[in-house]
């Protein structure tokens, strides 16, 4: 081989200078060890809780309704140790993320071969999409009580509600990503040959994953609203219902306990979709 | 070799007060093997069209085009595309994306290794075989995109104007490279260019396309020896060359 514009640079291949050799190592080297900002946000968590605690230690507002941070995390402890109307805590959390999982599972397996079905046939689309758009601007809320009244109060009528108000999102966001493939990418998959099977595999499916993944981080956060939304209607379990018991019962250090778990948890689901996609679609805004 | 005869393209009319767009009219055309052509004119002259035309990617609304005498009617491995625009995939790697002609042909275990490898050390690509593509510079992009397209040893390889996203720097160490490839493999190479100076350097022959309907207004052969230098682009007989596509392509 004649010439390679990479030999050029490599005259007498001489160590490089101390200061490259520096600046190599620290290209290597993990970005976070660069500038770790992790602190950030304990920080942020940090100076809540402390107005928080000043706000109640002033008695702004009678503490029934405001208890103190070392108040809920008393309660936390009580509920976590021996549990509240009935249930332990673990159970609660248990009920409502098996409730999430179930749901939001059966949406994503049913609803990204849906998306895919529409962006490739004009007649599913038109056969799906004006049903889709119908459904989309009811409230979930609104289903409650049909939920209720068809499929009970145990756990078939909480997955089907998840079920419901999630799988339009999912079936948006596969079709938008099944449709928008570059066309270039297309024709370099005609140009050697592929079967339409093949386009799928390599050049469809791959290029709607992002978007995909959008629409799941999107799906979630509804999913998780929705939830507590209906364990606060119909429910023995999970944490909404604890909430609901417990403001009943005018234990507001509970009810801050459930808002904080739920919080966290939204967050924690968010975190797990975010780590798969960065495994799964690492040239996401990059290509 | 492939060959045109009477081809003409008409886009329809992209709204109802437009007229529809003749890109292409009646050409004539071939081009032998082992033959280097480059086709220059300016933008929106047609040459795009009857570069994916001859790809299969669109169809003549007239004429028509044979390679090795059988009529072209959808792509196919034998006539490979470079294309223009950045077009490895995204979520393969660098050897993976080189090897998708193999791959779509003889399956995912089927991929000739010795092969794929001969490929990466030829293109000078061996340190890059696990990165993804938006770790390469667009040079190196492009030099795996005509890896790719060489990997399947087509028939034909034709490029869409390849170098025209990339700086002049690395235009000129692209067009370098794919001169030192084709001396050693000798395909033959349709390759569509605005640029007059790179169709000279590279071709046997030159096509000169006149403004839309495009057209080919002239047909020049390149007598510049083999192989070529970048610094041809400072003799005379290149000079003469240029100032004859020039001529064509601005008559007054």
């Amino acid at each position: 081989m004649g010439y390679s514009p990479l030999q050029r640079s490599a005259e007498p291949s001489q160590e490089p200078a101390r200061h490259l050799r520096a600046m190599i190592a620290d290209a290597q080297a993990p970005v976070t060890s660069k500038a770790y900002h992790g602190y950030v946000p304990w920080m942020v968590v940090g100076v809540i809780v402390i107005l928080w605690w000043a706000v109640s230690a002033l008695h702004v507002f009678p503490s029934l309704a405001l208890p103190s941070p070392g108040r809920v995390a008393r309660d936390g402890y009580v509920i976590a140790t021996t549990g509240y109307n009935g249930y332990s805590l673990l159970a609660n959390i248990g009920a409502s993320v098996t409730r999430i999982a179930v749901g939001f599972l059966a949406a994503i397996i049913v609803g990204v071969p849906i998306g895919f079905l529409m962006a490739s046939s004009k007649i599913i689309f038109n056969a799906i999409d004006p049903l889709l758009q119908f459904l989309r601007p009811i409230p979930p809320l609104a289903y409650i009580p049909v939920m209720v009244i068809w499929f009970g109060v145990g756990q078939l009528s909480k997955f089907v509600l998840i079920f419901v108000c999630t799988i339009p999102i999912i079936i948006i966001n596969a079709m938008s990503g099944a449709k928008n493939v570059q066309e270039t990418r297309i024709r370099v998959a005609q140009v050697f040959g592929a079967d339409s099977r093949q386009l799928f595999r390599y050049v469809i499916l791959p290029s709607a994953l992002p978007e995909i993944f959008t629409g799941m981080r999107v799906a979630i956060g509804v999913a998780w609203t929705c939830l507590v939304a209906a364990e606060m209607i119909a429910a023995q379990t999970g944490l909404g219902a604890m909430i609901l018991t417990a403001g009943n019962e005018l234990r507001m250090g509970v009810v801050f306990v459930g808002i904080i778990l739920i919080g966290l948890i939204g967050y924690l689901m968010e975190l797990s979709i975010r780590t798969v996609e960065t495994r799964m679609v690492p040239w996401k805004g990059k290509a | 070799m492939i060959e045109l005869h009477g081809v003409s393209k008409v886009f329809p009319a992209p709204n109802a007060r437009s007229e529809p767009v003749v890109a292409v009219s009646n050409v004539d055309m071939a081009i032998g093997d082992g033959e280097f052509v480059t086709v220059v004119g300016p933008s929106g002259c047609g040459k795009t069209t009857i570069l994916n035309m001859i790809a299969g990617f669109e169809h003549p609304s007239q004429g028509d085009i044979l390679l090795d005498g059988a009529p072209v009617l959808k792509p196919g491995p034998e006539r490979a595309v470079v294309f223009q625009q950045p077009s490895l995939l995204p979520w393969m790697t660098v050897a993976d994306n080189i090897a998708f002609g193999l791959t779509l042909r003889d399956g995912r275990r089927g991929v000739d290794r010795a092969r794929l490898e001969g490929t990466l050390q030829t293109m000078g690509l061996q340190d890059f075989a696990t990165h993804y593509p938006y770790q390469l510079s667009g040079g190196m992009q492009q030099r795996a995109a005509i890896a790719r397209a060489l990997i399947t040893d087509p028939a034909i390889l034709l490029m869409d104007e390849p170098f025209g996203a990339l700086d002049a720097q690395t235009r000129s160490d692209m067009q370098r490279f794919l001169l030192s490839v084709w001396t050693e493999l000798q395909h033959t190479v349709l390759f569509v260019t605005h640029d007059v100076e790179e169709a000279i350097l590279l071709a046997d022959r030159v096509l000169i396309m006149s403004p839309r309907p495009g057209r080919i207004a002239a047909n020049l052969r390149i007598g510049l020896s083999r192989p070529r230098r970048w610094d041809m682009v400072m003799d005379r007989d290149f000079n003469e060359y240029k100032r004859k596509v020039l001529k064509v392509l601005r008559p007054q």
